[in-house]
């Protein structure tokens, strides 16, 4: 692997960084409340990841551009720490409806986009 | 906006790392992804400790939070992996390992965030109850 493209990861992954945390911020979280920021992003990249893993089995971007998207641009947009911890709180806190819901939603819409995404893109 | 920046540097950080243990584990679409696992329940407790722990602390400066647990943390590991190597796997009919893979993700994954927020509410001496609600300061 080149020098170039770890550097492309990284800065992919760095700048995708900056995103999340961007609509983070657009939409702060009221205590309590599901953590919309994180699910939007989680599902976003969900979509873009599926979309890039059909274009890569129809060779339609190359094995350096996929491991720029799906490593760098979709891995750093999302993220399972912020989304686990957050969850595990709203549980242990006694806020288990919205604990469950944030944990069924992202499971349910991330895997619908990312799967949508492929099919289509294959 | 000035947060910005750390969170760029930590992205820059957890997205390499995530890279190295990818790296060092490679896996086939159709092969059990152990590389994310690992990289997720170690993050999640990581991220857990903090949380409960360091973020507690008064005065803690802003860009501590951005640059280890929105930035470092939160680059270093990731769902979409999750949700790719999922729909890889059942696309290539191998259905089974996928949802044992997500399950192992579940499990191991939450339960290192419980035992991460535990760990960070006890050396703090605390209990979760005290812990101020972190949202979308993570």
């Amino acid at each position: 692997m080149s020098a170039w493209l770890v550097l492309g990861v990284l800065a992919a992954g760095g700048a995708a960084a900056v995103v999340r945390f961007l609509v983070s911020r657009a939409l702060p979280v009221g205590p309590g409340r599901l953590p919309f920021g994180v699910l939007i992003v989680n599902v976003a990249g969900s979509l873009i990841g599926g979309v890039v893993l059909g274009l890569a089995e129809r060779a339609a971007v190359s094995d350096d551009v996929r491991l720029i998207l799906l490593t760098g641009v979709c891995g750093g947009l999302t993220t399972f720490s912020t989304w686990s911890v957050e969850t595990v709180e709203l549980a242990l806190t006694g806020r288990w409806r919205a604990g469950i819901l944030n944990l069924t939603a992202t499971l349910f819409l991330g895997f619908l986009v990312c799967g949508a995404g492929y099919v289509l893109s294959r | 906006m000035r947060l910005a920046l750390p969170v760029f540097l930590g992205g820059l950080v957890g997205t390499g790392l995530r890279l190295g243990i990818d790296q060092a584990l490679p896996h086939t679409d159709t092969a059990f992804p152990v590389s994310t696992l690992i990289a997720n329940t170690l993050g999640a407790l990581a991220l857990g400790w903090l949380v409960a722990g360091l973020w507690t602390r008064p005065g803690l400066p802003a860009w501590v939070k951005a640059a280890l647990g929105t930035g470092l943390l939160g680059s270093f590991t990731t769902y979409s992996a999750v949700m790719v190597s999922l729909v890889a796997l059942v696309a290539a009919g191998a259905s089974a390992l996928g949802w044992v893979y997500l399950a192992a993700t579940l499990l191991l994954g939450f339960g290192a965030a419980a035992l991460g927020l535990r760990l960070g509410a006890l050396l703090r001496h605390r209990t979760l109850a005290d812990i101020p609600d972190a949202g979308s300061t993570l």
